[in-house]
C-alpha cells in the first residue's frame, strides 16, 4: 500500500468512555532514586524513619536541574530494592511500607486566592521547583525550566491531544476535572502576563468540545479558547500542534518560546494548579491500562510508586496467557517495551499497554515510499536505511540525510509494506550522526 | 507466557508485500481475460512460457543465494536442500509472477515464422529476469523493470519478425501492422509528410479492435485495472498522472502543428489517437508505477513521470521505432537514482523541484515545436 498514514487503527477506542477508577493503595510503594534524566540522587532519610504523605525525602541531581522526591504515602522507609524503571533500566527504588493513614506533611499548605493573585512568575517558579512538577505527558522535562524563559510569550497552548492510539488518560482527565484545568491555565496566564490560551483537543472528541464550550462561557474574558485540531498521528508532537493551532512553523532546533509560544500538557497544567494552590506535589496520576493482552482495560488514578503488577491484577490479569506478551509503558507507537512486568509507576508513565506479541517476517524493501510519504519531519527513511545497510557505513552520507531531525514517532515502521523495522535503522543512524 | 522486549512502534499497518502483488495480479486479470478471449492459445502460450521461465529462474536463484556458507564440513544433499529452500517464501513466487504476466502481455501474438515465438518468449523472459533483476540481487534491488528489459531485448533482437494476426474474430484487418507502425513510418519519410491516422476509429482503439501486443490493445480493461489499483493504493497515482499529463500536453502541441499543415487531421483526433494507441496506457499503469524502479518522493515521482512522457513523445514522433513506452520506462529507471540522490531529493514541494519539473516539460516542448516546425514548414 503506497499511502500516507493519516491515522492509526485504534481497537481500544471505547476505553475513553469508561470513568476513571481510584486504584487501592498497595502495601508497599516504591520511589525511584534516579531516572533517565537524573543520574545522581541524595536521600535525606534513613531506614526505619517514618515519612508523611508528600514529605520531601530526597533530591535527584541532573546536568542542569534538581528534582526533589516526595513520598506518595505515609509509612515507614524500609530500604532499597531494584526494579525496572520506565526507561527499561534496573534502578534503585526507595521502599516505603504503607501505614494506610495518609498523614499529610506540613509541607502541604493551602494558599488563599489573594495570596495567589500576588504571586509573581519567579515565586511561582520556586513553588513549582519545590513541588517537582515535571512534564507529565511523558517527557519528564522539569516545568520550572519552562517557566524561567525570558522570551515574551504571546500564546499558551495546552496539549490535550494525546495523539497516540489506545491511551485515553488525558481525555478522561479533561472530562473529569475541567475546572482544575481552567484554574491552572489562569495561573499560567498570570505568570506569563498573557491572555491568549488555547486548549488543543482532537476534532473527533465532540464531548470534550461540548463540555469546554459550556464551561468557558462562564469564564467570559478569560482569553481561554478550545481549539480543535486534527485527529492524525503525530498531531500531539509540539511542532505539529503549534502548526495546526497557530499556523506558525517552528524550525527544528529552535524552541517554541522564540516564537512567543509556550506549551504544556493538560496533566502538567493540573499539576501546576495543585502545586500553587495547595503546595501539593504530584503524588498520584491517571493512567490507562489497555491492550489486547489485558482482560478488562480500564482507566485508573494510581499513587506514584505502585507496582504495575498489582494494577494488572485489578484489571483481571492477562488475557490468553498462552500467548507471549509485550509490555509497554507509554503509547503503542513510541512507548518503551520492558523485559519484565516487575515495574513501578513513575510520574511519567501515561499508560500500561499489554499486547499479544506478534513476529513479523521481514521482506526485501520494494521502495514503495510509504515511509517517505508518512514521515512528519520530511526525512527519507528508505535512504537512511539503505545507507545503514551498506558496509562500512559512510558517516558523511548519514549526516547529509540528517537523521537527527527524526522524532522517533515510529510511523516508518508502522506503514512499512515489507515489515522492516525502519525506525531501528534510523535510531542507529542518529547515534552515528552524533559522532564527531 | 513470556514477556518479550521489542522495539517501538508496537503496531503495524494491516498490509503486506504479498497483498500488494496479489492486487497487481487482480488488476491484470481483465487484461489477461481479454487477451485469452481474443488471442486464445497464442496468449495462453505466451503467458505460460514466460511465467514458467521467470519462476524457474527465481527458484534457482533463491536456492543459490541461500546455500549453506562454507564452514569446512560436509553436508548431505538433503541438508543443503533444506537450508536453501527456507529462503523461498510466498513473495519469491508472487514477485516474478507479476513480472512474467506483464512481460507476456507486451509481446505479440505470433512471429514470422510461427515457431520462432517460443524462442522469443523464453529468451526475452530469461534476459529480463536474469539481467534485469537477479544480477542486481533479486527483489527490491533491481534498477530496471524486468518486464521492460525482456520486452526491449526481444524487440531489438526479433522485432522485424513480429507480426500480428490479421483476423482473430474480434477484429479483422487487411494490414498486419499496428496503427502506430503505420503512422510513424510516414512521418519518417518527411518529404511528403502525410500523417496517416489509419483505418481505425477512436472507438476501435478504445475497445481494442486493433492488432497489437496482446495485453495493450483493450484500453477498457486497463482502465478498470487502473481504477482498482488506485482504490487499493497499490500504485502511486502521481506517476500515472504526470506521465499521461506530460504526454498529452506535448502531443497537443504536436497535433496543433500537424493540423496547420494537414487541416484534415483534427487536433483532438490526433491526440486521442496517440493516447489510445500503442502501449502507453498499459505501460503507464503497470510498468511505470513499479515501486522498485521509480523514485521515492512525491516531487520525484512527478519528475519521473514527466521524463517518461517526454521520452515517449520523442520516440514516437522522431524515433526509429514505432513504439517507445518500454524504452522510455528504461530511460526513466535510469534517472531514478539521480532523482533520489540525497543532496537534492526531498518529499516537500520546494521551488527547486517545481523548477526542475517545469524545466523538463518546457525544454521538451521547445524542442518538439522547433523540430516539428522545421519539418513541416520547410
Amino acid at each position: 500500500m503506497i499511502k500516507k498514514a493519516t491515522h492509526i487503527e485504534d481497537t481500544m477506542r471505547l476505553l475513553g468512555e469508561l470513568p476513571t477508577i481510584k486504584a487501592p493503595v498497595p502495601e508497599y510503594l516504591y520511589l525511584a532514586t534516579d531516572n533517565a534524566r537524573c543520574p545522581k540522587s541524595e536521600i535525606f532519610i534513613k531506614e526505619g524513619d517514618h515519612v508523611n504523605l508528600c514529605q520531601p525525602i530526597g533530591i535527584r541531581h541532573a546536568a542542569f536541574f534538581d528534582q526533589p522526591i516526595h513520598a506518595s504515602c505515609s509509612g515507614i522507609f524500609v530500604g532499597y530494592e531494584k526494579h525496572y524503571h520506565r526507561s527499561g533500566k534496573l534502578v534503585n527504588f526507595i521502599k516505603i511500607k504503607n501505614d494506610f493513614k495518609d498523614t499529610m506533611d506540613p509541607f502541604v499548605k493551602e494558599r488563599s486566592d489573594e495570596e495567589i493573585a500576588k504571586l509573581t512568575k519567579d515565586e511561582m517558579t520556586e513553588i513549582i521547583k519545590n513541588c517537582a512538577s515535571v512534564g507529565l505527558g511523558g517527557s519528564s522535562f522539569p516545568t520550572y525550566i519552562k517557566f524561567q524563559t525570558k522570551a515574551p510569550i504571546k500564546t499558551i497552548l495546552i496539549n490535550g491531544i494525546e495523539c497516540e492510539p489506545y491511551i485515553t488518560a488525558d481525555k478522561r482527565l479533561m472530562l473529569e476535572s475541567p475546572e482544575d484545568l481552567i484554574e491552572g491555565i489562569k495561573l499560567i496566564q498570570q505568570a506569563f502576563g498573557c491572555k491568549d490560551a488555547k486548549i488543543c483537543v482532537k476534532k473527533k472528541y465532540h464531548e470534550l468540545r461540548e463540555v469546554y464550550g459550556e464551561l468557558l462561557s462562564r469564564y467570559e474574558g478569560s482569553g481561554i479558547t478550545i481549539c480543535p485540531v486534527g485527529n492524525f498521528y503525530p498531531q500531539g508532537w509540539e511542532i505539529s500542534m503549534i502548526k495546526s493551532a497557530t499556523g506558525i512553523d517552528v524550525k527544528t532546533g529552535t524552541l517554541p518560546s522564540a516564537y512567543g509560544i509556550i506549551n504544556f500538557n493538560v496533566s502538567t497544567v493540573i499539576g501546576i494548579y495543585y502545586a500553587i494552590k495547595y503546595n501539593l506535589p504530584v503524588y498520584e496520576r491517571r493512567i490507562s491500562v489497555t491492550g489486547n493482552g489485558i482482560k478488562h482495560p480500564s482507566n485508573f488514578v494510581v499513587r506514584i510508586g505502585t507496582p504495575i503488577k498489582s494494577i494488572i491484577e485489578r484489571c483481571g490479569g492477562y488475557k490468553d496467557p498462552e500467548i507471549d506478551k509485550s509490555f509497554i509503558l507509554g503509547g503503542p507507537m513510541m512507548g518503551a517495551s520492558l523485559p519484565s512486568d516487575d515495574c513501578i509507576i513513575t510520574k511519567t508513565v501515561t499508560s500500561v499497554i499489554v499486547l499479544n506479541h506478534k513476529e513479523y517476517k521481514e521482506e526485501p524493501c520494494i521502495r514503495c515510499g510509504s515511509c517517505v510519504l508518512s514521515c512528519p519531519t520530511g526525512l527519507e527513511p528508505i535512504s537512511i536505511m539503505e545507507t545503514m545497510r551498506s558496509m562500512p557505513v559512510n558517516k558523511e552520507k548519514i549526516k547529509e540525510l540528517n537523521p537527527l531531525k527524526c522524532i522517533e514517532c515510529g510511523l516508518c515502521t508502522y506503514v512499512c509494506t515489507s515489515k522492516i523495522p525502519v525506525t531501528d535503522y534510523i535510531r542507529r543512524a542518529k547515534v552515528i550522526a552524533k559522532l564527531k | 507466557m513470556n514477556i518479550i522486549k521489542e522495539s517501538a512502534p508496537h503496531l503495524r499497518r494491516k498490509d503486506s508485500l504479498a497483498r500488494m502483488m496479489v492486487d497487481v495480479i487482480i488488476a491484470l486479470l481483465p487484461v489477461i481475460v481479454f487477451s485469452l478471449v481474443v488471442y486464445k492459445l497464442a496468449a495462453l502460450r505466451n503467458i505460460l512460457l514466460s511465467v514458467a521461465t521467470m519462476e524457474l529462474c527465481e527458484f534457482v536463484f533463491i536456492l543459490i543465494k541461500n546455500r549453506i556458507p562454507y564452514d569446512g564440513e560436509k553436508h548431505t544433499i538433503k541438508e543443503k536442500w533444506e537450508h536453501s529452500i527456507k529462503g523461498y517464501g510466498i513473495n519469491s513466487f508472487l514477485v516474478p509472477l507479476v513480472s512474467a504476466l506483464i512481460y507476456a502481455l507486451i509481446l505479440p501474438a505470433s512471429t514470422n515464422p510461427e515457431g520462432l515465438i517460443y524462442f522469443v518468449v523464453v529468451t526475452g523472459a530469461l534476459f529480463g529476469e536474469i539481467i534485469g533483476k537477479l544480477v542486481f540481487g533479486g527483489t527490491g534491488k533491481n534498477i530496471f523493470n524486468p518486464a521492460a528489459v525482456g520486452m526491449v531485448f526481444s524487440e531489438l533482437c526479433f522485432g522485424s519478425k513480429y507480426n500480428h494476426p490479421t483476423s482473430t474474430g474480434y477484429y479483422d484487418v487487411t494490414a498486419g501492422a499496428t496503427p502506430l507502425a503505420n503512422s510513424t513510418t510516414i512521418i519518417e519519410s518527411s518529404k511528403a509528410l502525410v500523417f496517416n491516422i489509419g483505418d481505425y476509429s477512436l472507438l476501435d482503439l478504445f475497445l481494442g479492435r486493433i492488432p497489437g501486443m496482446i495485453g495493450e490493445t483493450c484500453k477498457v480493461c486497463i482502465i478498470v485495472g487502473l481504477i482498482y489499483l488506485i482504490i487499493r493504493h497499490t500504485i502511486d497515482f502521481r506517476i500515472v498522472v504526470s506521465y499521461l499529463g506530460t504526454f498529452s500536453l506535448l502531443m497537443l502541441f504536436a497535433g496543433i502543428i500537424i493540423h496547420a499543415k494537414q487541416p484534415e487531421i483534427g487536433v483532438f483526433n490526433f491526440l486521442g489517437y496517440e493516447f489510445l494507441s500503442g502501449g502507453l496506457l498499459f505501460g503507464a499503469v503497470f510498468m511505470a508505477t513499479d515501486p522498485v524502479t521509480s523514485p521515492i518522493t512525491r516531487p520525484g515521482r512527478l519528475i519521473y513521470g514527466a521524463i517518461l512522457g517526454v521520452s515517449t513523445v520523442m520516440i514516437r514522433l522522431f524515433g526509429a521505432l514505432p513504439e517507445g513506452v518500454a524504452f522510455s520506462i528504461l530511460i526513466g529507471n535510469l534517472c531514478t537514482s539521480v532523482i533520489d540522490y540525497r543532496k537534492w531529493s526531498t518529499n516537500a514541494y520546494t521551488w527547486k523541484n517545481i523548477l526542475a519539473l517545469s524545466l523538463i516539460v518546457v525544454l521538451a516542448l521547445l524542442c518538439l515545436v522547433w523540430a516539428l516546425c522545421v519539418e513541416v514548414f520547410r
